[in-house]
């Protein structure tokens, strides 16, 4: 009698034990939920569900020079100005790819700007099967967010268990002090990218076989 | 003492509480399925609703009734027109439809023009510069809030940009809110 009230309370105990492990531990619903990565390199094509993608060359500027509604428009910044070119395409249906993120090398994450206003150039590129675009995602950085970082490329904000593409940007050459090489005073947003400064910086030099 | 006036009576009862275990395993294999069926079918229905899975072919130049009006394939061409990127190919599709029930709004939600290829890739509509619809005809979201009347006859199409490699395969497609999952994909017009 008395072992089988022991043997119960053991139970018990283990239950209680067993049962608060599992809500500690227990994943939040966003990261149960959480986009696929999928990774890759620059240069690289990489294959997200929706969409393939190929991060052609980041450039980064202390300024960017765009023109808005016809007038030109000089923007500073207190980091660095980053412009990834990609290459996008869709694979089985026309689609939208939307969302680029900055991840830093201390996972700190970085959103798109929404400085430059609706350019046909920025986010959301529409996509087509077969028909290579060349799509814009522009960050503004921390100079100690580069070196490392990643970039994560969606088609949507927040796609639940949808594809993410995770570009390592191993082909930013950086200094000793983590700041990337070669950085631009200005770069100017509707000049041919093929005038100014360094294009260089991915592995594959200047990767621009998709534009005509 | 208790002891015993419990165990005199349900000699019988192991029996009992058997079948009825049993009876209850029996009845989880059916109702757990029936639960999961039940919690996901709101789930299920909406996504049918939302997807063009199954496709109904139509010959060319037959007229078939499809959401509310009568759906027959008008013209499908292509060509190298206005501003294209490399390698690209415009491509204009239409349809003529004869309105039977005239609420667009509600027969038309999300309606859909395709190309699709033999591989099962699939176009939408995309604005290409410098080439307009022909006179006449309307795109799917003006042809909704054209106020046509049942009887008339509308033309609807869009312009698409497909990749070369795709021009000789590709058949043009409607998808609407009220008939998904089901959609219409004509055959080519002959040469």
């Amino acid at each position: 009698m008395k072992i089988r009230v022991l043997g119960n309370l053991a139970i018990l105990a283990a239950t209680v034990a067993l049962s608060y492990g599992m809500q500690v531990t227990k994943p939040h619903y966003a990261d149960l939920t959480a986009p696929l990565p999928v990774d890759g390199a620059m240069g690289k094509r990489v294959h997200a569900r929706s969409f393939d993608v190929r991060l052609e060359k980041v450039v980064f500027a202390r300024q960017l020079k765009t023109n808005q509604f016809g007038q030109e428009k000089l923007l500073t910044t207190s980091g660095l100005w980053a412009v990834a070119t990609t290459s996008l395409t869709a694979t089985d249906a026309s689609t939208t790819v939307a969302d680029g993120t900055w991840q830093g090398p201390t996972d700190l994450r970085y959103n798109q700007t929404e400085r430059l206003g609706y350019r046909q150039d920025m986010p959301p590129h529409g996509v087509d099967p077969g028909l290579g675009k060349l799509g814009l995602f522009v960050f503004e950085v921390p100079p100690d967010q580069i070196r490392g970082a990643k970039l994560l490329i969606a088609a949507r904000r927040f796609g639940p268990l949808d594809a993410q593409a995770r570009i390592s940007l191993d082909g930013v050459r950086t200094g000793p002090d983590g700041q990337p090489a070669d950085i631009l005073p200005q770069y100017d947003l509707d000049a041919p990218p093929r005038d100014q400064g360094p294009q260089d910086q991915g592995p594959q030099g200047p990767a621009q076989e998709t534009r005509p | 003492m208790t002891a015993v006036s419990t165990d005199a009576e349900p000699s019988a009862d192991p029996q009992a509480e058997k079948k009825w275990r049993r009876r209850g395993l029996l009845a989880l294999a059916v109702l757990l399925p029936l639960t999961l069926a039940e919690t996901s079918f709101d789930s299920v229905r909406e996504w049918l609703r939302g997807e063009d899975l199954i496709a109904r072919d139509i010959a060319f130049g037959q007229s078939v009734p499809f959401g509310g009006g009568s759906w027959k394939l008008a013209d499908l061409r292509g060509g190298k027109a206005g501003r294209l990127p490399e390698g690209a190919f415009a491509v204009i599709a239409t349809f003529t439809v004869t309105i039977r029930d005239p609420d667009l709004q509600k027969q038309w939600l999300g309606c859909k023009l395709m190309l699709i290829d033999a591989a099962g890739h699939r176009w939408l509509p995309d604005i290409i510069a410098g080439v307009g619809l022909p006179d006449g005809v309307m795109n799917c979201a003006s042809a909704i809030f054209s106020g046509a009347k049942p009887g008339d006859t509308i033309t609807v199409g869009d312009t698409f940009i497909i990749p070369q490699d795709a021009v000789k395969t590709i058949r043009p497609a409607v998808g609407l809110g009220s008939e998904r999952p089901w959609y219409l994909r004509f055959q080519r017009p002959p040469k």
